[in-house]
């Protein structure tokens, strides 16, 4: 019913590439449901690789109700998508454990920062989905905290492969949210859709994760600004290697 | 021995799980906790994490973890 379909391309963009993202982490963590340090962990990853991947089968079909998917319906499907607008940090395998746990710490605790703006969102099948995701990622925010943690303070090669991880995903991730001028979540946040510019969200990130950092002294480019007492980037974020459209480092650099 | 040999199993080593934690769930209010299993966890966030994604057979409405260390036997037959 063409009518009835929702014509806003910065909403789509925004979805497919938070349904994109979702999709390949749970690709991504699949592959460690055997592999991780320890059967325990080896469980988590099984249950967290189910958690991501409902999370991307839940925004897919969002897709469809948009005017924006009418020119190429074969793209609101996951398994006929050609477009991919996840990180370029996920085009490949993880080349070890201390990948999962950065991109659980990292990338997925900025998904859910999205998703935590999105809880009071406008556009209601956004509000249901971003509270139930919340919700289970609490549980996927103990397990990176944890293991964080835990590889951190092993010291030696462990926690400079940690360290390596973190850093490899680090620029790109942050760059998701976009420059503060970015149109897209421009336009979501003066729709209503989210509660916040790409600077807030970048700043609610960083409350979210500096203090574990911080903590295990792991030397990122943020300082504590005493006079705002928030966690603010030392340095301007590689836009000239963002794309805009895919939301993902440009391909050829790196 | 060279150092490709002896640094993966001392990465290993490094993240070896030491601390034991039961865990007890209950399906039902008037039900009392029961023992359902262990996990191993030096990490009691971890240990929560486990425990919840590994003992999910169940809606349960009480789970607790107890440090295996913590346990002190009063009769041994």
């Amino acid at each position: 019913m063409a009518g009835s379909h929702i014509d806003n391309a910065a909403l789509f963009a925004v979805l497919s590439s938070l349904a994109d993202n979702k999709q390949a982490i749970g690709r991504r963590y699949a592959y460690w449901c055997n592999g991780a340090p320890a059967l325990e962990a080896a469980v988590a990853a099984a249950a967290m690789t189910q958690d991501e991947l409902g999370h991307a089968r839940t925004l897919y079909p969002l897709l469809e109700d948009f005017t924006q998917a009418e020119s190429d319906p074969s793209q609101v499907e996951p398994m006929t998508r050609t477009l991919h607008y996840h990180l370029a940090y996920l085009d490949h395998d993880f080349q070890g454990w201390s990948d999962f746990v950065a991109t659980n710490f990292l990338l997925d605790t900025a998904l859910t920062t999205f998703f935590a703006a999105a809880q009071n969102s406008s556009y209601e099948p956004l509000r249901q989905r971003a509270r139930k995701i919340v919700q289970e990622e609490r549980i996927h925010e103990m397990h990176a905290d944890g293991w964080v943690r835990r590889l951190a303070k092993a010291g030696g090669a462990v926690r400079s492969t940690l360290v390596a991880s973190l850093f490899r995903l680090w620029d790109e991730t942050l760059c998701w949210f976009g420059p503060n001028d970015d149109p897209n979540m421009q336009g979501l946040y003066r729709e209503g859709i989210i509660d916040a510019t790409p600077d807030d969200l970048r700043r609610r990130y960083l409350q979210k994760i500096m203090p574990t950092l911080s903590s295990l002294e792991i030397d990122v480019p943020v300082f504590f600004n005493v006079d705002t007492k928030c966690w603010e980037l030392r340095q301007s974020l590689p836009w000239n290697a963002w794309d805009s459209v895919t939301r993902r480092k440009s391909v050829g650099l790196s | 021995m060279n150092s490709t040999t002896t640094s993966a199993p001392r990465r290993r080593e490094a993240l070896n799980e030491t601390r034991v934690w039961q865990v007890y769930a209950r399906r039902k209010y008037e039900e009392p906790l029961h023992e359902i299993g262990n996990v191993m966890a030096d990490d009691v966030e971890l240990a929560k994490v486990y425990a919840r994604s590994i003992y999910d057979e169940f809606s349960w409405i009480e789970m607790v973890i107890i440090p295996r260390d913590n346990i002190v036997t009063v009769i041994e037959s």
